[in-house]
């Protein structure tokens, strides 16, 4: 299968000269196109980091991001944002949305950049894109006028708008409860079975259960790999049995 | 503790911190400069008047005198302290040479004197008394300041020698805005040169009760005594001596006002910047139970320490210039008794800027109360709840790119944060603008008829009156004069409203060959019409169509005013007629002329000076500009000065400004960068947000200019004379360039602003 994402020996360091802490210890991770991955580790042990390394969000002390055969630590500021708003998408815990702007208009926003003629078609793109994830009546509602999950699901159509070839989601249910945590987590597997790979930090079994592939990291490096069947809606009680135990096997 | 966390703050932000520190030095120099100036002022204006003993009323007369009635006006009246008779010796200034320089240009009535000797003493640099001697010249101090002449020069008047032994102070004559300047001279020689000059009489009295000044001028106008001149009172003769250090002052107190208000907000924009910086550190201070006042403490303290350290510089810094500013006033004035004073004065200025910032830091610092622990530990910045702009929907937009509508939109949605901006882009367009529109205006041609003078190329002055016959003959037989018209001012009484009498000069002649500019109405047209100046016209209460009444040799004559007119001639206060008149003896005659080839004026100036040696022969672009020349020159550097400091406030706070949104917006940048927007794209939106807000201002500010701006210049203008005038707006530089110059520094303020978005990592800001 062709990988998408090649992380080849990350290192990110923090901290002065003489005092510095390696929070990625060279860790070389691939992802395949359409793979749904998902990395666990207890807190600080490097998992946001990473995502955010092999995104280009961050820069690194050392190694390489190769993307679609692209090295990002070589190219300049201009084409990693352009990767990053084409190829890319990306959901966090709390729901990144611009205050000044409504729904609708910070989900077409990354579409939208050099290309305000189409904005007919990216809106109803984004309608689409809303009632299918359940939101479609709260278009014009500020974002201070939804809840958590409905918020969360805003930023999944917004992830969706560019048809990117990978989604990043850093606990993306992490601030959700456990209905609306599902029912997010349903619209992933949906996406992923439609060619999205997607890569997600999580804490919680019940989501990484879902995934094809979950690595397990502690103090900046992989300790472990848990391989998964495709899901498929089915058996997911003993998905999650197998991760609890990995979980447990590895520490976490 | 404190030094500790101050001094790392400091180091932090070095630039910020020292260009907040330059503007409280400059505030702090400026007030105390100007404290320090004020105290100086009137205690030199006090000196002068009181060692120089200054006539509290001086009436200026031409023509015979009948001492004996005016003693016995003197004698009746219990007011009176002291009374007397000065001779001024007019000499035309072209008999005047100092040392290289001959004053054949000035526009001053120059003239000799002996010293007085009951009071309006003529005094030295070190404020006593002259004694002159025979063969010795005192010079008004005002040919010392513009390096006419030096002691030790020779002066020649009128072909006598004499030795310039000195320069004099003259607390009636001193100000340049005084038309008159007094030399002194022996007795014996004024004796021997008296006959060659024309001789003007300054009545002059002192009171016992300077308050009854009022009483005592209707008793002198009403007993009919001698007053074919100017009148002057010890009140203007003060205003007159305080004015151009007065209206320095009063420039620097301006200057100071706007400095003081940009370090206020250069603090605010810096502190707000700081406090977003510090959100999740002052929160968890909170959460740690650190008082609240502790917390403010950590930042007064920083902000106390560079008012202080600014205030004391700011302090020695105007005790350096306060010698070259003084200087003038000490020159003019001689040294103040207040001095020591007004260092304390100075001192006290300082204190007050330094704790009006303190107070000021306090007051922003109260929003540490509105910080809830929660939300800065959570999100790290301040969480502002916004009124979403809502009809301006990026969906919708099919007009701007997504850069500049995003910036636009933020505009809109927080029209409050932008305010601040706003006010200040305003007021640099406004001072950009009014001043340039005011230099166009008053440098234009046609501004002469504003001032009373007409559209004539050259005019013969004289007070001799007999010799009028000669120069009109002379005149009439020159075939290259188009046009000429004689006008004679005379002066007239006029009945006042509350039935008193008061002296007015009335020009007579044909007023419609050279037509000035009116206000309201238009020049007099028959024998019964007259038009006033618009002071006249206020100090008498008239309007067109009112009735007044002159009192022509005992007997009234009614005239309807015709016309309100501007001037800027005699004191602003002249009045037009056509009626004919031979009983009232003339002050001066003006010969006006025009001639049908311009390229002859200079010739003929020179050829008409020659002949007419009694009389004041001037060009007339050459009389406006020794006018108004100064106050061109003056505008236009103005204009240039104003250009510059708008456009270094503009770039400073615009600066600042854009320094805080930054800090401010750090969550909101690192969005934008992870959703895909570049460097560049988020340098575009901020650049819209701020040409947006300057588009705005400048179409505020120019609209302020032109009405608001128009009003004060009016104000300003009508100070000296003239009326109601409109802006002359030179469109190239006033809707070009200047909003060209303001673009230019905004846009280099934001990117050097912005820059420091670049550097906003992503992970840093949005990583749980």
């Amino acid at each position: 299968m062709k990988k998408i994402i090649i992380g080849d020996h990350i290192v990110k360091s923090f901290g002065v000269k003489d005092d510095q802490r390696n929070v990625l210890d060279g860790v070389s991770v691939e992802i395949n196109e359409g793979e749904f991955v998902a990395i666990m580790g207890p807190s600080g042990s490097g998992k946001s980091t990473l995502m955010f390394a092999l995104s280009g969000m961050d820069s690194l002390t050392n190694g390489r991001v190769i993307f679609e055969g692209m090295d990002l630590t070589e190219i300049g500021e201009k084409e990693l944002s352009e990767i990053r708003r084409i190829k890319m998408g990306f959901i966090f815990q709390q729901p990144t949305m611009l205050k000044y702007l409504n729904i609708i208009d910070n989900i077409v926003l990354p579409s939208m950049r050099n290309n305000r003629k189409n904005a007919p078609k990216i809106a109803e793109k984004a309608r689409k894109l809303m009632r299918r994830v359940g939101i479609g009546d709260f278009e014009k509602r500020d974002i201070t006028q939804v809840s958590g999950g409905q918020l969360q699901r805003a930023g999944i159509c917004r992830a969706l708008m560019n048809n990117p070839k990978i989604i990043f989601g850093d606990e993306p249910t992490g601030a959700l409860n456990s209905k609306s945590s599902e029912d997010i987590m349903d619209i992933f597997s949906e996406i992923n079975m439609e060619g999205t790979a997607l890569m997600l930090v999580t804490h919680d079994a019940k989501v990484a259960a879902r995934s094809d592939r979950i690595m397990f990291m502690h103090d900046g490096k992989i300790v472990s790999e848990l391989k998964l069947e495709k899901f498929n809606g089915k058996d997911i009680e003993d998905r999650i049995n197998e991760v609890t135990v990995k979980m447990r096997e590895v520490g976490i | 503790m404190y030094n500790r966390i101050i001094w790392n703050d400091i180091l932090k932000s070095k630039l910020i911190t020292l260009t907040t520190m330059i503007f409280v030095a400059v505030a702090a120099m400026l007030v105390s400069l100007a404290a320090i100036l004020v105290f100086n002022l009137s205690g030199s204006l006090d000196t002068l008047m009181k060692n120089a003993k200054t006539p509290h009323f001086m009436q200026m007369h031409s023509g015979e005198i009948d001492t004996v009635r005016l003693e016995s006006f003197a004698k009746q009246n219990s007011n009176i302290n002291t009374f007397q008779v000065v001779e001024f010796l007019n000499i035309d200034s072209a008999q005047i040479i100092l040392g290289n320089n001959s004053l054949a240009n000035s526009i001053q009535d120059n003239g000799l004197s002996v010293q007085n000797e009951q009071f309006d003493y003529l005094l030295d640099l070190s404020g006593n008394i002259i004694h002159v001697s025979d063969g010795e010249i005192y010079v008004p101090i005002s040919y010392m300041r513009d390096n006419t002449t030096k002691i030790g020069d020779l002066a020649i008047i009128s072909g006598k020698e004499f030795v310039v032994a000195g320069f004099l102070r003259d607390s009636t004559m001193n100000s340049s805005l005084s038309s008159s300047k007094r030399f002194l001279i022996s007795t014996n020689d004024f004796a021997e040169i008296k006959d060659l000059g024309s001789i003007e009489y300054l009545i002059e009295f002192r009171l016992k009760d300077y308050s009854a000044i009022g009483e005592f001028e209707a008793a002198y106008t009403s007993a009919g005594l001698e007053a074919n001149g100017p009148t002057l009172t010890y009140t203007l003769f003060k205003t007159l001596n305080a004015i151009s250090d007065g209206m320095m002052i009063a420039v620097i107190l301006l200057v100071s006002a706007l400095v003081v208000t940009i370090a206020f907000m250069s603090i605010r924009f810096t502190l707000l910047a700081k406090i977003e910086d510090d959100y999740r550190e002052i929160g968890v201070m909170k959460a740690i139970g650190i008082h609240l006042s502790d917390i403010k403490k950590i930042y007064l303290a920083k902000y106390a320490a560079i008012a202080a350290t600014g205030s004391i510089l700011g302090f020695i810094i105007s005790l350096m210039f306060q010698g070259i500013l003084l200087e003038n006033l000490r020159l003019f004035m001689g040294k103040s008794e207040n001095s020591y004073f007004a260092i304390v004065l100075g001192i006290i200025g300082i204190l007050i800027v330094f704790l009006a910032i303190v107070a000021y830091v306090n007051g922003v610092l109260k929003r540490f109360k509105k910080i809830t622990v929660a939300e800065a530990i959570r999100f790290g910045t301040s969480q502002e709840k916004k009124v979403v702009a809502k009809r301006f929907s990026l969906v919708r937009n099919r007009l701007y790119s997504t850069n500049i509508f995003l910036g636009i939109k933020d505009v809109f949605t927080r029209k409050r944060l932008y305010a601040t901006m706003l006010m200040v882009l305003v007021i640099s367009t406004f001072i950009i603008i009014v001043p340039q529109n005011l230099f166009n205006t008053i440098s234009e041609k046609s501004f002469i008829q504003y001032m009373g003078i007409g559209n004539y190329d050259l005019r013969i002055q004289t007070n001799t009156a007999e010799k009028i016959k000669d120069i009109v003959k002379t005149i009439d037989s020159d075939s290259a004069i188009s046009k000429y018209v004689v006008m004679t001012t005379k002066t007239f009484k006029v009945k006042t409203s509350n039935g008193s009498e008061e002296n007015i000069k009335v020009e007579l002649g044909d007023h419609s060959a050279f037509p000035i500019a009116y206000s309201v109405g238009r020049a007099p047209a028959a024998e019964n019409e007259i038009s006033l100046s618009s002071i006249n016209a206020d100090e008498l209460g008239k309007e067109v169509g009112d009735v007044m009444k002159l009192v022509i040799e005992g007997r009234e004559k009614d005239l309807r005013v015709s016309g309100i007119y501007s001037d800027v001639t005699n004191g602003g206060k002249t009045a037009k007629a056509l009626f004919s008149d031979n009983t009232t003896s003339v002050m001066w005659t003006i010969i006006c002329v025009e001639f049908s080839d311009k390229s002859l004026v200079d010739s003929k100036v020179l050829g008409y000076s020659d002949k007419f040696d009694f009389a004041k022969t001037s060009d007339i672009d050459e009389f406006v500009s020794q006018t108004l020349g100064s106050t061109i020159s003056s505008v236009q550097k103005a204009s240039f000065a104003a250009i510059v400091v708008a456009l270094i406030i503009t770039v400073i706070v615009t600066l600042l400004f854009m320094k805080m949104l930054i800090a401010k917006e750090r969550y909101s940048i690192a969005i934008m960068k992870a959703l895909g927007f570049t460097n560049s794209d988020i340098r575009t939106q901020y650049a819209s947000r701020s040409v947006f807000v300057l588009i705005v201002g400048i179409i505020l500010g120019t609209l302020l200019a032109n009405t608001l701006g128009e009003v004060l210049a009016s104000a300003l203008i009508a100070s000296f004379g003239a009326a109601t005038f409109s802006f002359t707006v030179n469109p190239l530089t006033a809707y070009f360039l200047s909003p060209l110059m303001m673009l230019v520094a905004v846009l280099f303020a934001t990117k050097l602003g912005t820059s420091d978005a670049g550097q906003i990592n992503i992970s840093d800001n949005i990583k749980e």
